[in-house]
């Protein structure tokens, strides 16, 4: 009882969809959270406010944010697909195809770094800038053409009222606004309530079928060593909370690749090494979360593996061996290859174990929650070139 | 009344008797200050050169002793970051070159007071006590959210995480050589519980020295004795990486004595990791 009780505030806040963006402003945001989990951290530049997550929504919904109007966050962030695409890399504007996999958004605000393999993206501000204008690839192809953007966006009624409401002091769609609406939207995307989250945090026993009860025990044990980097609240080595000390990150090399048997990863995908320049950095990327990982699909920072066994088979292996094509070579071999990934000898019967327990990790009223969902109207401007996945 | 009064100013103004003392710790391999960025020669029984990638340490219960041999625990600063009650988190590593899974800050020193007075000596203990070491991660104070530290409720935290990794790797060999010191055996209904009783091995490393000037010295601590006799280019099949204090992994049974816990049927030595300057 005292789980439905502390949900029904959330059902409380998705019943201010239907209020007026002039009466969200006077609403104090509130966590869709139970008491054990601890908030985002929040810049101080972007306090939480119903108004603005309202106006974020919207506008991440909105294919007007793309040069063409055909390519909206959603084209790429499917809410059913705990905000995935399903596709290996994504699709941005004219057909242009990503470089690598779009991660998932569940619990977006506790990462204190964004996208696969960027030391330097540390906030949702400033990540949102990456799809609108970057050109590498183009995803929504605004590139020096932000202006012609924002008019489209102010000639809009609702947005008219929405960001006054959400930026009483700031109120035009802008560069600031536009990118803090963003944030704060995806901030408010949180998954905490997975068949495992119910079996563990909320006492029921069964919750879990008794194959992903086995199955936790085995992702816990150290002969596979997954909890070693999918740690905590997040199943990741990246975290922080309002409660860290400090932000918590995770890049790991996991032997997908070794070309040249020194370890190379294909030459658009290098991983940190991008950045930083680092040879040692070669190969890695960022510890994705596991939450809601069954409906994830295809895996890996480039969508490699197309299915969970896919990708413990991998693990079993303790690297991927590639027979022929460009990218021939044996990962396990890899001298990048991450210390703790040691392969093991993982039955097939704990095979279908882990896969269980990775499946009550999914949250069905995450996927499902109209505060998370699209907004629009289907003949609304905003939406009626928009091309989904 | 008058003794009463005067009892109750000195409680309500502590800070009158108190000295501040800190504690400095040093982090080295082989003799040299770790850094991400250096190479480490000589490690092990094959004379490895290993890069390290994580150094942290868990530090509790500090205390100065007096001539007469009793302690005075050091009342550490709460600081919400590194110190909590009598626990510290100390941290060897910057998040820098190959040290991809740390953080920027380091913190290498105890920071506390103790009422005026003469010490000798210093104690701790390498350790999280039971009644920390296995509670909620995601609802502890800093620093024990670290979840770099945390290996699971069942077992509670790395006490010492020292990641080193061969230079030079065998293409069908190990990839890096982890000594992880933590508790064990802990008897619990599952991974992801609580333990109902002090755990089987509790593996808790105490350390004291009956001179130590905090002015001058320095704790000192180092794996490469430790490791002395264990081969940084091997690892047992089915086992952790290196060294996880896990019971029947071939890779302990010449680490854990030297570092001062039984390990199996073998019993404990001298702990040679930590030492003073």
């Amino acid at each position: 009882m005292r789980r439905l009780a502390l949900w029904a505030g959330r059902i409380g806040v998705a019943g201010l969809v239907l209020a007026t963006p002039m009466t969200l402003a006077a609403e104090p945001y509130s966590w869709p959270i139970p008491a054990w989990m601890p908030a985002p951290p929040v810049p101080d530049d972007n306090r939480m406010s119903t108004g603005k997550v309202e106006l974020g929504r919207h506008l991440f919904y909105d294919a007007r944010l793309s040069a063409d109007g055909t390519v909206a966050c959603v084209s790429c962030h499917v809410q059913e697909r705990a905000f995935t695409d399903g596709r290996e890399v994504p699709v941005g504007i004219n057909g242009t195809l990503g470089i690598r996999n779009a991660p998932g958004l569940a619990n977006v605000g506790y990462l204190p770094l964004l996208t696969w393999a960027n030391p330097h993206m540390s906030s949702l501000e400033f990540q949102a800038l990456i799809p609108l204008f970057g050109d590498n690839p183009d995803e929504m192809g605004n590139n020096g053409q932000e202006a012609a953007m924002f008019a489209r966006l102010a000639a809009d009624p609702y947005y008219q009222t929405a960001f006054s409401a959400a930026f009483p002091d700031h109120a035009t769609p802008d560069l600031f606004t536009v990118t803090r609406a963003l944030a704060a939207f995806q901030r408010s995307l949180i998954s905490v309530d997975s068949a495992y989250d119910r079996f563990k945090r909320w006492g029921e026993k069964d919750a879990l079928s008794e194959a992903a009860k086995r199955g936790e025990q085995l992702f816990f044990d150290h002969r596979f060593e997954c909890y070693h980097c999918h740690s905590g609240i997040h199943f990741s080595d990246n975290l922080q909370t309002s409660r860290s000390a400090f932000a918590e990150k995770g890049f790991h090399n996991t032997g997908l690749y070794n070309i040249d048997g020194a370890g190379a990863y294909p030459a658009n995908n290098t991983g940190l090494m991008e950045l930083t320049g680092d040879p040692a950095d070669m190969g890695k990327f960022r510890t994705p979360s596991l939450r809601n990982v069954a409906l994830t699909a295809p895996y890996f920072h480039d969508g490699s593996a197309e299915t969970l066994t896919e990708v413990l088979e991998h693990y079993r292996a303790g690297g991927r061996s590639l027979a022929d094509g460009p990218h021939a070579g044996n990962g396990a071999q890899s001298p990048l290859r991450d210390g703790l990934i040691v392969g093991n000898s993982a039955t097939e019967a704990e095979v279908a174990d882990i896969i269980a327990f990775l499946e009550s990790l999914t949250d069905p009223g995450f996927i499902t929650n109209p505060a998370y969902g699209d907004p629009w109207p289907a003949d609304h401007p905003a939406v009626v070139k928009r091309v989904l996945p | 009344m008058k003794y009463i009064a005067f009892a109750a100013a000195m409680a309500a103004s502590p800070a009158l008797a108190d000295q501040a003392v800190s504690i400095n710790f040093a982090g080295e391999i082989a003799g040299k200050p770790f850094s991400c960025a250096e190479t480490f020669e000589g490690i092990g029984a094959k004379a490895t050169a290993v890069r390290g990638i994580d150094y942290r340490v868990f530090v509790s219960g500090a205390a100065l002793i007096r001539a007469d041999g009793t302690a005075q625990p050091i009342a550490l600063e709460q600081d919400g970051k590194w110190q909590l009650d009598d626990l510290a988190l100390l941290d060897f590593e910057d998040g820098s070159g190959g040290c991809s899974t740390g953080t920027a800050e380091t913190n290498t020193a105890l920071r506390g007071t103790v009422p005026e007075g003469e010490y000798v000596g210093l104690a701790f203990n390498l350790a999280v006590p039971f009644d920390k070491n296995h509670g909620d991660p995601t609802l502890a104070a800093a620093p024990l959210n670290t979840t770099a530290m945390f290996w699971n409720w069942q077992g509670g935290y790395r006490f010492v995480r020292i990641d080193m990794v061969p230079v030079d790797k065998a293409a069908d060999g190990p990839k890096g050589w982890f000594l992880h010191l933590g508790s064990t055996m802990c008897p619990a209904a599952s991974k992801t519980e609580a333990p109902t009783a002090e755990c089987k091995n509790p593996n808790h490393l105490p350390v004291s020295f009956a001179a130590f000037d905090p002015a001058t010295n320095a704790v000192v601590i180092d794996p490469a004795a430790v490791v002395a006799e264990a081969d940084m280019t091997v690892n047992a099949a089915e086992t952790s990486p290196g060294c996880m204090s896990f019971p029947g992994d071939a890779d302990c049974t010449t680490v854990m004595s030297k570092l001062g816990v039984p390990y199996g049927d073998i019993p404990a030595g001298a702990q040679q990791l930590v030492s003073k300057r």
